[in-house]
């Protein structure tokens, strides 16, 4: 009657003769054709397995259900002719899992309650701000205390993989923000015929704020997310309990290069930032607004002195410890598992970039009231 | 009449080279149906790239292999349904649970219903020792010899006919290894398999397997327990005249 069985009702007894393949592939069809059987009140049910080809545990599987069903409904099953392990084993699975009722899975995770999860996040954010306020000191102080020698090798080649592989790119866009700001600014002094004032706009921000900034955000997102993801991969690998078996303090080893390489890469980097904001301004002075190159310079001259670079210049270290330590403050946080290594990358980047512009806001007003 | 036997997987003609280093020379096997085959050989003999090759993952320099029938080709579709593998370190995805892992196979090659998604792959996770606790943790959270378990109830969550198994024992204590080794001979004691496994483990050799493949030379020799023992190259007399494996020989159970 199909492909899978055929049904032969004689009297008290329904002859279910299984066919062909009952195995996983085929496991929603031979649901269905089983579903269809249906005994007469008082009948009882033979399971055989005359022209069974391919058998396997789930489609034992799916059988014995069946006939669990009909046993709770009072009809009686019974098995002929099958490989007798495949039923020992299953029966003993169902046994265990009767004995409990909820499975966890995919599909039912709970959001949980609103409230205590909120109170709790709220906990472990504050336990977790607190420890990471000891761990930094706690670097800190391990840096200071018994400097290594590894450190120095360790901290030129952060310098060059945090600063100068991070060149090409911090100074494409600055330059481009360059050319960004003097256009902004000449559309507006054009109104009052004062285009030369654009060299003060672009030069001033560019120093002050833009140059430092856009360098940090830039190393925010490539090193703050490789310091991470590194130190992240090497908890998840037990690399940093093994350094510390053998002795070596991850802090020493891990972190003080990074936050030192980073400290000494962006003021320079910073220095870069300027030079190609400049060039962005200059070039389109030159090119679009009739200021010339010798216009230019004389007016950057006359508008900006070395206080308006240190401004920028200080900042840039303080930015640069606020992005290298949260990155290895997070990567060192990782365990368990990868998803947990990519959300700690994200935090650590988001996190930087936020703790960045908070400092600048700072920055700015101290600097204004002390008229720096 | 001799013996005829299905090969579930062939391999002929099979060389690996790595730069100027010749792993595998032409190399030739055939995994007959409802065997364990072994495979053992010196560190840099080639036997993980044996396996990567058979599952695809390498693509070898010459050769031709077959699994099942199907021709293998570098990173393409396999016959996925039918082989289960359990590698070394498990290789259980850390962000799910053991349920949800064992589950996901199941998903992606049906479309069963959830309810019955669940209870297959619970079924699976009893099959292999493990209970429903274990079930819901993450993999983090287990002892190395129950991620393995994990990692084979995964392994076994699509019905395989046939098993790889990279060094199923390394990394487990005795106790734990012996357990094992007792849960690969039921399993296949159960189901219908064919386990080939890559072990350095004498226990392992000399009470599950019935044949065994040593990577020599380039090349491999293929025997019986009985057989190999009494193979003339060097490295093998080596090998088996280990006090380790002389041991493990005399303790194991007799066969059958």
């Amino acid at each position: 009657m199909n492909e899978y069985l055929t049904l032969e009702g004689q009297g008290g007894l329904l002859q279910v003769s299984l066919k062909n393949d009952w195995i996983f592939n085929n496991l929603n069809t031979l649901q269905e054709t089983l579903d269809e059987i249906e005994p007469q009140p008082g009948q009882r049910v033979r399971f055989s397995c005359g022209g069974l080809k391919d058998f396997d545990l789930a489609g034992a599987w799916i059988l014995y259900e069946r006939s669990m069903d009909f046993e709770e409904v009072g009809i009686e099953t019974e098995f002929e002719g099958f490989r007798a392990t495949h039923f020992k084993f299953l029966q003993h699975i169902i046994d265990i899992a009767a004995q409990k009722e909820y499975i966890p899975g995919f599909y039912d995770r709970q959001p949980g309650h609103y409230w205590r999860n909120g109170i709790r996040k709220l906990g472990e954010n504050t336990i977790e701000a607190v420890d990471s306020v000891g761990f930094i000191a706690r670097a800190v102080l391990d840096g200071v205390k018994r400097p290594s020698r590894l450190v120095i090798g360790e901290t030129i080649r952060q310098v060059h993989a945090t600063g100068a592989a991070a060149i090409p790119i911090v100074m494409v866009i600055c330059f481009l923000m360059g050319i960004v700001l003097a256009y902004q600014s000449a559309r507006q002094l054009e109104q009052f015929g004062a285009n030369i004032f654009m060299v003060d706009l672009v030069a001033n921000s560019i120093f002050r704020e833009l140059g430092v900034l856009l360098a940090a955000i830039m190393v925010a997102g490539r090193s703050g997310s490789a310091f991470a993801a590194a130190l992240g991969t090497m908890k998840l690998t037990e690399e940093v309990d093994a350094l510390r078996v053998m002795g070596l303090n991850p802090n020493q080893i891990l972190i003080i290069p990074r936050v030192l390489g980073l400290m000494i890469a962006l003021p320079l980097l910073t220095i870069f930032a300027n030079a190609a904001g400049l060039l962005g301004g200059a070039f389109i002075g030159a090119t679009v607004l009739d200021i010339n190159w010798f216009a230019f310079t004389e007016r950057l001259a006359f508008t900006i002195d070395v206080n308006d670079l240190l401004v920028g210049l200080t900042k840039a270290p303080v930015f640069a410890f606020l992005i290298a330590v949260t990155g290895t403050l997070r990567g060192m946080q990782v365990k368990g598992s990868a998803d947990e290594l990519g959300r700690l990358t994200t935090v650590a980047v988001v996190q930087s970039i936020f703790l960045i512009i908070v400092a600048d806001a700072i920055f700015t007003v101290v600097y204004a009231r002390i008229g720096f | 009449m001799a013996e005829q036997h299905e090969h579930v997987i062939s391999i002929r003609g099979l060389h690996n080279r790595f730069g100027k280093q010749v792993v595998h020379d032409g190399l030739e096997l055939e995994v007959r149906r409802d065997e364990i085959l072994a495979v053992v050989g010196g560190s840099g003999t080639g036997k993980s790239v044996l396996l990567r090759s058979i599952l695809g993952l390498h693509g070898p320099n010459e050769g031709v292999i077959e699994v099942l029938g199907n021709r293998i080709r570098h990173l393409e579709p396999g016959p996925h349904k039918k082989w289960g593998v359990l590698f070394q370190g498990g290789a259980l995805l850390s962000g799910l649970t053991v349920q949800e892992n064992v589950e996901l196979p199941i998903a992606l090659h049906s479309d069963l219903p959830i309810e019955t998604r669940r209870e297959l792959a619970v079924m699976k996770i009893f099959m292999v020792g493990l209970d429903l606790t274990a079930a819901a943790k993450y993999p983090n959270e287990l002892s190395g010899g129950m991620r393995k378990r994990a990692s084979l109830a995964r392994a076994l969550s699509l019905e395989p006919k046939i098993l790889f198994l990279d060094e199923p024992t390394a990394g487990l204590d005795p106790l734990a290894a012996t357990e094992f080794d007792e849960l690969i001979s039921y399993l296949h004691a159960n189901l219908d398999l064919t386990i080939m496994m890559i072990t350095h483990d004498v226990d392992t050799l000399f009470n599950v397997c019935d044949r065994v493949a040593v990577l020599v030379n380039k090349g491999i020799i293929v025997d019986t327990l009985e057989g190999i023992v009494e193979n003339p190259d060097p490295w093998i007399q080596q090998y088996f005249g280990d006090p380790r494996a002389v041991r493990a020989r005399k303790a194991a159970r007799p066969k059958g």
